[in-house]
């Protein structure tokens, strides 16, 4: 546009206001097409009667939800989503930032373990998922078996013995998975701040927390935001490490929205309680996503 | 704001249908049009009207399910020789593994992009939305005879048969016999309480390095362990009447049987999720004593040393447990190949099937597979000379004993009443119930819960 | 740097070592696995290494599928979606951290917005569309789905890295008659590379470790993904677990190495000295 011959006022005006739209138009049209249209497949199907060989029927209104929200299943799947993304997002934002900073640090090997923390985020979900049911398995699993020869235990172990002991390993596995991605964005983060900043805190006589709360932690927030939110909605919409371990099983006891809502439409043939269910969880991220946005929108703000 | 918005909708709606309608000019022939012109027949006085790539071809899309570790070696030897055979006729065979068939299957169909065939276990759904094509339709005179009676009305609804039976496995109860001895067992157990004894002297015996008894309850198969201990307690699915009655008194004592299996540590440890996949493969590996498994169990380099047993019981007739899955035929208005012409797609499809039961491609089959065959003459000839086909991946003869064996146990077996519409429910039900009752919950209230659930 | 005191170099060393030895478990699992012969993978006796290295199976693997079709269509998928997620999010993250506009939240909102169906919640959708589009077991589609669904980790990713840095060096340069986009080119790209790099290597890993889409979408087995073709060791009567562990490393290693070339590049963009804050 700089190149062309400059046009009257007016219309360079408008044009300049069309500046930022034209720029994101690419962007914005790719997901337009690709997500925005099966959204409305999925709206469309919530409020549909699916015959169970996944035909569209009719529209039946809200009865879909009904039959969802009046299930027990529905309701202790929904506290289980709730507690599978906080524990996982909470532990490996925690781990994955002090993970960032020990490798910001200069030490020998240092090349080394950054490598090898790429490794859990470089593999498939679906293949993680495998090896660790085959690690956690009793009867012929990799852990009793190194435990016992170390001569920790000496008869091995139901590991999941009961269906908190399985989600608690499924939770332990998505930290497993999530730590590397939170590890990276902090690093970037860290690595674009000069070490004048540094400097300047220790000439002042600054602790290792003021330098961490007072330089650092402001500094990588924008990496940390993003993080924290992209990592709420993975997380949240998690799949291959649930259904790859138990399920949802025993009982219906372990699931999340996103199992669930697979088992519903692919297992027991109900595509629209299925999409219903899928209506709800976006309705309670987007809640979540518009607070956080927000507050953090109003806190860049403040700072500029 | 609302402008800015309303202009960048129109903008990607705008963009997204031209995108939509470049991609015409995409190679899948799949586009024609539903033109009027028959196609396939050549002599047909009017030309096709369209001239598609695939030309006058009869496009058959066919999805088969996984089988085994070389199910997908086996096909496209089948594809090319029908291709050979019929020039005009354009055979595409997918192969999809079970743990994702029924989710590949039903977006297509959500979305009119069925098979022309599928291979899968179940059918009543398609006939309650009018998908399938009856039977009769494509099944020529000599494929009909030779279906064994018992497989061609198995796939019976309202009066009608909907699919054709691809192939059939049983069950039975295998017992690694050198374990069984060296613990002091010298029989498989024929009732619960020589399970319970043996299972004992199992654990007693070699504490916890063999697992004594394998059991999957889990979402894989969990229906079929409900069949084993209600059939031979004299429960079931279905009463006397062919009424659902899940929750009967025998089927409760079953279930609760189930839960002191568990209870007293006689299974493997997790029998919600583990599939019968892996007890099969530490039987195999003679890490576990017994499990009731499907007749092709047994890998050829297995060096156990096991018997085949009936299923124990507690009525004194044990009732053995038969699997058949099916081959079904979609409408044309769901499928993705679009032929034009009906007729001759049915012929089509009627060409695959004659040629796929052909006596010794499909006896070559069931002996590369390992399963039952359905039809009598390959039973015959299987039970005296399997030796002349390889079994998939080791090229090991085939066993006409095993054949021979199997097919008349086969013939007494009890199948899943799965031609019925609520089968899917009922089939999640039990697994529900099974789950629940061995996670301590009450067996009786269980098991009336899913029955109104199920009976309405 | 400031100097360690000796404890804080030990508790640094024991951190790293216990990072180190959860994060090789699972691989060493994966790898001793994957060496042993069937009889030893249920046997009653159970030994950490195999009693009979079964080096054969990394190579059977590629034998019992097309393992190598399998790589090549996910570099394809992983390469095409990076490319196409990055050329699409840099403008887009660059309008919405250097430029005001009215409805600005409301664009931030929608790309979070757009992230919030899981892939496995719109399958239906999704098929219907590829459908629709003639673009259903094709890698073009896998490519467009890859991308649009990893908008939102590119755009958020590049506006965070773009509002640490100060828009002074490009309207310096814009004074010195630089359109925006040779502004954007030539001062705030080659500033913002380890954000960029750290983009590409997301969404590549993302594309890459894909699952579900290609599952549904992709019906010829020589169009699949290396995710979705190590399906074929699942079979139905017998789990290969050593082919399929074999090809899983297999698998994990390009993009390790991708990792590791990059990096190197990612620490020159630092050195480069152009990041002031």
């Amino acid at each position: 546009m700089a190149k062309q011959p400059k046009p009257p006022v007016t219309i360079r005006r408008r044009l300049r206001g069309a500046e930022p739209y034209l720029w994101m138009l690419p962007s914005m049209l790719l997901m337009a097409v690709m997500i925005l249209i099966p959204i409305f497949t999925v709206f469309r199907y919530s409020v549909s009667e699916i015959s169970r060989s996944g035909r569209i029927k009719g529209f039946n209104g809200l009865e879909n939800f009904k039959d969802v929200v009046s299930s027990p299943n529905f309701w202790h799947t929904l506290t289980n989503t709730l507690v599978w993304t906080v524990v996982v997002v909470g532990f490996s934002t925690v781990i994955g930032f002090v993970l960032a900073l020990v490798l910001n640090q200069k030490f020998p090997g240092r090349k080394l373990i950054r490598a090898l923390v790429i490794f859990p985020w470089a593999t498939s979900l679906i293949i993680q998922a495998v090896i660790w049911k085959y690690i956690i398995n009793a009867d012929y699993g990799s852990l009793n078996v190194i435990l016992t020869k170390l001569g920790l235990i000496d008869h091995f172990i139901n590991w999941t013995s009961t269906a908190e002991a399985f989600f608690a390993w499924e939770c332990w596995v998505g930290i497993f998975v999530t730590v590397p991605f939170v590890t990276f964005c902090v690093l970037s983060g860290l690595q674009s701040i000069d070490s004048s900043y540094y400097e300047a805190a220790e000439i002042d006589g600054a602790t290792f927390w003021n330098k961490m709360f007072k330089v650092t932690l402001p500094l990588v927030r924008p990496s940390l935001t993003v993080s924290t939110v992209l990592n709420i909605i993975y997380v949240f919409n998690s799949f291959p490490i649930i259904w790859t371990i138990s399920k949802g099983d025993p009982a219906d006891k372990t699931h999340t929205l996103v199992t669930y809502l697979y088992k519903l439409s692919f297992t027991n043939n109900r595509a629209g309680q299925a999409a219903a269910v899928s209506v709800i969880g976006f309705v309670i991220l987007a809640i979540c996503a518009s607070i956080y946005m927000i507050m953090s929108l109003r806190g860049e703000e403040a700072d500029q | 704001m609302k402008k800015v918005l309303a202009l960048m909708l129109a903008m990607a709606m705008a963009l997204s249908l031209a995108a939509c309608g470049g991609g015409g000019d995409n190679p899948p022939p799949a586009d024609n049009p539903p033109a009027t012109t028959p196609a396939g027949t050549p002599s047909d006085s009017t030309p096709p009207s369209d001239p598609a790539p695939s030309g006058d071809k009869i496009n058959l899309n066919v999805i088969i399910s996984q089988y085994g570790n070389y199910t997908q070696e086996w096909w496209p030897t089948f594809e090319k020789d029908f291709e050979d055979t019929y020039s005009n006729i354009d055979l595409n065979i997918e192969i999809v593994s079970w743990n994702d068939l029924y989710t590949v299957v039903s977006t297509r169909i959500g979305t009119d992009q069925a098979p022309d065939i599928l291979n899968i276990d179940t059918f009543a759904d398609y006939v309650a939305d009018d998908l399938l094509v009856p039977a009769e339709e494509y099944t020529s005179d000599e494929l009909k005879a030779k279906l064994i009676p018992s497989f061609w009305s198995a796939n019976e609804l309202d009066g009608t048969v909907w699919a054709l039976p691809i192939l059939a496995s049983c069950r039975a109860l295998f017992c690694n016999m050198d374990l069984l001895n060296e613990a002091g067992v010298t029989a498989p157990p024929k009732t619960w309480d020589e399970v319970d004894a043996a299972c004992q002297a199992i654990k007693d015996k070699f504490g916890g390095s063999i697992v004594p008894w394998g059991l999957d309850i889990s979402q894989d198969e969990g229906q079929a362990a409900f069949s084993y201990y209600t059939w031979n307690n004299g429960g079931g699915f279905v009463d006397e009447k062919g009424d659902w009655a899940l929750n009967s008194e025998a089927n409760v004592e079953a279930m609760n049987y189930i839960k002191s299996l568990i209870d007293n540590g006689y299974c493997n440890a997790n029998p919600y999720t583990d599939t019968r996949y892996p007890l099969q493969d530490a039987f195999n590996a003679g890490s576990q004593a017994m499990m009731i498994g499907a007749c092709n169990m047994m890998s050829a380099d297995s060096e156990v040393n096991y018997v085949v047993a009936d299923l124990p019981t507690q009525t004194g007739t044990p009732v053995a447990m038969g699997v058949c899955d099916r081959l079904m035929v979609f409408d044309s208005s769901v499928t993705a190949s679009k032929n034009s012409d009906e007729a001759a797609r049915l012929d089509a499809v009627s060409k695959f099937f004659d040629f796929f039961y052909d006596t010794n491609r499909y006896s070559e089959y069931m002996v590369f597979e390992g399963f039952l065959p359905v039809t009598t003459d390959s039973s015959e000839l299987l039970s005296k000379s399997a030796d002349q086909f390889a079994v998939g991946g080791t090229g090991a003869p085939g066993d006409s004993e095993y054949f021979a064996n199997f097919s008349s146990i086969l013939l007494s077996c009890d199948f899943y009443p799965s031609s019925r519409s609520e089968w899917i429910d009922v089939k999640q039900g039990v697994i529900e119930a099974e789950q629940r009752i061995c996670q301590g919950e009450d067996a009786q209230a269980v098991l009336d819960e899913i029955q109104a659930r199920v009976a309405g | 740097m400031r100097k360690r005191k000796p404890w804080q170099t030990t508790l640094l060393y024991l951190f790293v070592f216990v990072v180190a030895i959860v994060i090789i478990y699972p691989y060493f699992v994966m790898f001793t696995t994957a060496a042993k012969t069937d009889a030893e993978m249920y046997s009653a006796n159970m030994t950490i290494l195999p009693l009979e290295w079964q080096w054969s199976n990394f190579i059977n693997a590629w034998k019992a599928a097309p393992v190598f079709r399998y790589f090549l269509n996910s570099l394809l998928v992983a390469g095409g979606a990076t490319l196409v997620a990055i050329i699409c999010g840099i403008p887009a993250a660059y309008a919405m951290a250097r430029m005001r506009f009215k409805g600005k939240g409301f664009f931030l909102g929608a790309v979070i917005m757009s992230q919030m169906f899981s892939p496995v919640v719109l399958l239906v959708g999704i098929y219907r569309l590829m459908t629709d589009m003639h673009l259903a077991n094709s890698l073009v589609g896998l490519i467009l789905l890859n991308a649009a669904f990893n908008q939102a980790f590119a755009i958020w990713l590049l506006r965070g890295t773009f509002l640490t840095i100060s828009s002074e060096m490009e309207q310096a340069a814009k004074i010195d008659g630089c359109g925006t986009i040779q502004a954007l080119i030539r001062v705030l790209l080659p500033v913002s590379a380890p954000g960029i790099v750290t983009a590409l290597i997301f969404v590549f890993i993302n594309a890459w470790n894909e699952y579900t889409i290609a599952l549904t979408l992709i019906s010829d087995d020589i169009m699949k993904p290396i995710t979705v073709g190590i399906n074929v060791f699942y079979g139905y009567n017998f789990i290969q677990w050593q082919y399929l562990f074999a090809t899983s490393l297999f698998a994990t290693i390009p993009v390790i190495i991708l990792f590791l070339c990059i990096e190197k590049h990612l620490v020159a963009g630092l050195t480069s000295g152009g990041v002031k804050g």
